[in-house]
């Protein structure tokens, strides 16, 4: 067996000698959960500002199944998902199943509660004069939402990295929905479990070296922009 | 012929729970009139601005803006553009105080319109030596300042203010007067609600004093400067 050195030295030359496969493979990875964080954000942030700034019935039991969801594991949501999309399922004559488009909806469920938890607690943790100031000053309900979005974006970015983090390194719902096919739906974390099972470490080390630089650079992105927005004391 | 009114105010009732906070208040309005609502912790002052101001729902009242006597609910957009209501500690968005300034400005202005008349509120407030401030850097007189000039930039009929000179020194609280002074010159009814009646002897015209849930006008002009008492209660 190669030793770690071995195999981080032989995944950086994957990496950087330009590896086709490889980087299709970084490249359907970041499309899929790019696309399913896109789609899945407008909905779950107006839902945390629902469950925030407007009192109804049943909104406590809202919060309670949604926070249900965070605890639930992709395989279970991918296998939820399989049983819909597959040809007997409900939804079989989508065709979907083995697609990135199934990739994408599985993906989604799993970054919306992730979403509307986090940003519920962005929002909850904002000052409340900041909606009525909007308000008071002549903002529509649209504009006063971007305003307490911007308030709280700090806390609201932080929810859209961990959702993202979450989505994009998720095996279990990707393998089901996506089937691992190569070239089409391929993600890093399938072909991370594909090539550690044969034995293929080199791939699966430069893939999560892909991974852990991603998770930095967001992360570090994050810090500088909180820290140019600490307010002068 | 009788003065002119911006805003008649009846049947207004607002309980929290079992506890009535407001009971069948009405309250009217004039233009350039400073009322001094006094009352005190948890009569109800700032609940009745918040309700004026659209921000709390009544229970049941009769509003009256010149277009008939309408539910609260129907005259809300109404109250929303001629009532403008400013927190005991106003808020200020994350962004200089230039860019807290241009929120109050309605859209479909050039940036050269915007900056104009930006600068004109700054003037107005003297606020020249903080327009690219931090807003949430600023003390709480100059927080006070800025959220006047706000409020100047979206020329309101009727100008809500809760404890405006609460916990502001001696200086602040001047400037934060004149500026008040400025509003009620300009045609702005004014209605403040205040532990403190003795800071702006000399600008109200009425007194209100909230106790139990219910309004009463305080006529003497004496009594209009004296805090909240037992014997004050008696009178009102």
């Amino acid at each position: 067996m190669e030793t770690l050195n071995d195999t981080t030295l032989a995944a950086l030359n994957l990496l950087f000698s330009g590896n086709t496969e490889l980087w299709e493979i970084i490249a359907i990875s970041f499309r899929v959960s790019g696309v399913a964080i896109l789609v899945a954000t407008p909905p779950a942030l107006l839902a945390a500002f629902f469950l925030t700034y407007k009192r109804f019935p049943g909104r406590r039991l809202l919060i309670s199944i949604n926070s249900t969801f965070l605890s639930v594991p992709a395989v279970v949501v991918g296998l939820t998902f399989f049983i819909l999309l597959s040809r007997q399922g409900p939804l079989g004559e989508w065709k979907l199943l083995f697609t990135q488009t199934a990739m994408v909806l599985g993906q989604i469920a799993l970054a919306l509660p992730i979403l509307v938890a986090m940003g519920h607690s962005a929002l909850q943790a904002a000052d409340r004069r900041a909606w009525e100031t909007a308000r008071t000053l002549g903002a529509n309900p649209l504009r006063a939402l971007f305003t307490i979005m911007r308030e709280a974006r700090f806390g609201l970015m932080a929810a859209l990295l961990a959702a993202f983090g979450r989505i994009i390194a998720e095996v279990g719902a990707s393998m089901m929905l996506g089937g691992n096919i190569l070239h089409y739906t391929r993600n890093i974390p399938t072909a991370i479990a594909l090539e550690s099972s044969k034995g293929e470490f080199a791939q699966g080390i430069a893939l999560g070296l892909v991974l852990l630089t991603m998770a930095f650079t967001l992360n570090a992105l994050l810090q500088h922009i909180q820290g140019k927005g600490q307010p002068v004391t | 012929m009788s003065d002119p009114v911006i805003l008649t105010l009846s049947a207004l009732n607002k309980r929290f729970g079992k506890r009535e906070v407001l009971h069948d208040i009405e309250l009217v309005l004039r233009p350039g009139e400073c009322t001094l609502l006094s009352g005190g912790n948890g009569a109800g002052k700032t609940t009745l601005l918040r309700i004026l101001s659209g921000l709390e729902r009544p229970d049941s009242s009769r509003i009256d803006t010149g277009r008939g006597s309408l539910s609260w609910r129907r005259s809300r957009a109404d109250l929303q553009k001629r009532v403008l209501y400013l927190h005991q500690q106003p808020y200020m968005f994350d962004g200089s105080v230039r860019y807290n300034l241009g929120y109050a400005l309605p859209g479909g202005l050039s940036k050269q319109q915007r900056n104009s008349m930006i600068d004109q509120a700054i003037d107005w407030a003297e606020l020249d030596h903080l327009h690219e401030t931090p807003a949430k850097s600023l003390s709480g007189g100059e927080r006070q300042r800025v959220s006047l000039a706000r409020a100047w930039l979206r020329n309101p009929q009727i100008l809500l203010l809760d404890e405006p000179t609460a916990n502001l020194d001696q200086e602040a609280r001047r400037r934060t007067l004149d500026l008040l002074r400025s509003f009620k010159k300009e045609g702005v009814s004014l209605l403040l609600a205040s532990h403190d009646p003795i800071h702006f002897s000399s600008m109200i015209d009425r007194r209100l004093h909230l106790y139990d849930g219910r309004l009463a006008a305080i006529e003497d002009r004496k009594l209009m400067q004296i805090p909240t008492s037992p014997a004050l209660r008696s009178t009102a």
